[in-house]
């Protein structure tokens, strides 16, 4: 314990801002990207419409069964060789962690709405509403609250999962701790510091999705 | 039978509805004319819940045709021929107002919102108007000081009142109830028959499936008995309860009957 020297990477503080400050951009991209696509990806699957249907899935368990890593990679160097042009290391992460976050919301949200009893979408169409404002006002309202806690376990999970574009040189902020850790040789107590950076990142998500679920708990009596 | 009306409000013309190989209605007709309370009675299983889901478009028919003001809503899907204007039938849908057994209030809206949803959203009502509609139909079902409420909270009698003023609210020509009782204590039965019974008496067209045997005596114009998916007899109430025509509505009845009087002494 007494080796362990903490003062002289705070003094990288700085540096460990800017990680953090990449960190929540890449995270607020791709939570963002992944909750627009993964809504879009549960309605296809959820439809029942062949042509909607069975690309959804292809892309669903495309994206869920191969390494988050890899997609980042393909996507880096991947694409350009393919198809030319190119993508920064951040966009590239961004995109690749969104994609890959939104086959995950897309399943936690067909079951959201997958539990939603049938009777209500027969009472909504009784009532002469559409597709469109059965959803938004019926069903979608009542699917959220079922889907809150493992929507915030994603995207806490995605926020730890950014430290993944480190292997492209995305600035972020285990690129920054590992950049610190080589000047100084004091790898533990920076990883350390920097687990401690995604803690205080991750765990205000977690309260915030508790508060919701509360929220959406309480107007229902 | 009885002949023919002139314009019937609803025609329900040779309807076949099958799930699979299962032959749910068969070849079902029925006329409702406007201002008319008909009660559709029989066993479980005899396809009455079935046509009414029919009538309210949740359900595709396989053949023959249902009308709403002379105009196609539903077509089967075995017949030739072009399908029903979508607009048109459209529009006649929200003429039929339904009611379910299981209430399908909205549980997370407000009585209020629940009611006023459809208005909003499908008539394009403004906020205001179709609030003060919601206030004065749910003085009408007795609900007035509920309005702010969410359907958890009530009981159920009061969640099938608020069903009924939200289905109510769309100013629907004709009201399908789908055995809208069966669901509530028997305590709680009596102030969603009484809400009905004004409701007919307003002048409302009425399709209700139910085994209130006394609702049907007292409101019906007409009973119809179903079986095994079809029309067995149709006749006014004093008739088909004190001399049915069929056998099978007999013995129906007299089943009903000899339980309902074995509830009373228990009661």
């Amino acid at each position: 314990m007494g080796d362990l020297q903490f003062g002289q990477i705070i003094g990288y503080w700085p540096d460990l801002v800017d990680g953090i400050l990449v960190t929540i951009k890449l995270s607020a991209v791709s939570v963002s990207l992944g909750l627009v696509l993964g809504l879009a990806l549960a309605l296809a699957r959820y439809s029942g419409i062949p042509w909607l249907n069975w690309p959804a899935y292809a892309f669903i368990e495309f994206f869920r069964t191969t390494p988050p890593l890899v997609q980042i990679i393909w996507l880096y160097y991947g694409l350009p060789a393919l198809v030319g042009g190119d993508l920064n290391a951040f966009w590239s992460a961004a995109v690749a962690l969104g994609l890959n976050i939104a086959a995950f919301f897309a399943e936690i949200f067909r079951a959201g709405i997958a539990g939603i009893d049938r009777t209500q979408w027969q009472a909504a169409r009784v009532l002469g509403l559409n597709l469109g404002d059965t959803l938004r006002f019926v069903i979608l309202p009542q699917a959220l609250r079922n889907v809150l806690p493992p929507t915030g376990t994603t995207v806490i999970y995605l926020v730890k999962g950014t430290a993944l574009a480190t292997a492209i040189g995305t600035p972020e902020l285990l690129r920054v701790g590992q950049l610190i850790s080589l000047e100084t040789f004091r790898p533990v107590e920076t990883l350390t510091i920097v687990a401690i950076a995604y803690f205080v990142l991750t765990y205000p998500i977690a309260l915030a999705f508790q508060a919701l679920e509360r929220r959406f708990a309480v107007s229902r009596t | 039978m009885s002949a023919p009306q002139a314009q019937p409000l609803v025609v329900i013309d040779s309807v076949v509805k099958r799930y699979g190989a299962e032959t749910v209605l068969d070849r079902v007709s029925l006329n409702v004319g406007a201002g008319q309370v008909m009660v559709v009675i029989g066993p479980s299983g005899s396809g009455k819940s079935t046509l009414l889901r029919c009538l309210a478009g949740l359900e595709p028919i396989q053949k023959g045709r249902i009308l709403v003001e002379d105009v196609v809503v539903s077509k089967g899907t075995e017949e030739a021929g072009p399908p029903p204007d979508a607009a048109a039938a459209g529009r006649l849908r929200h003429e039929v107002g339904m009611v379910f057994q299981s209430f399908n209030l909205f549980p997370h809206l407000t009585v209020m919102d629940n009611i006023t949803l459809a208005p909003r959203r499908v008539r394009g009502m403004g906020k205001d108007e179709a609030e003060a509609l919601a206030v004065e139909l749910l003085r009408r079902v007795g609900l007035e000081d509920k309005r702010g409420v969410h359907p958890a909270r009530l009981s159920g009698g009061q969640q099938q009142r608020a069903a009924i003023a939200r289905a109510l609210a769309m100013r629907p020509r004709i009201m399908l109830f789908d055995e809208v009782t069966s669901a509530l204590d028997p305590e709680l039965v009596g102030e969603v028959l009484k809400t009905m019974r004004e409701l007919a008496e307003q002048g409302m067209t009425m399709l209700v499936v139910t085994h209130e045997m006394g609702f049907a005596r007292d409101v019906a114009d007409n009973v119809v008995f179903m079986d095994r998916g079809a029309i067995v007899e149709r006749a006014p109430p004093d008739r088909i309860f004190s001399e049915p025509a069929e056998a099978r509505t007999r013995a129906f009845l007299e089943r009903l009957l000899e339980r309902e009087g074995g509830n009373r002494r228990v009661r």
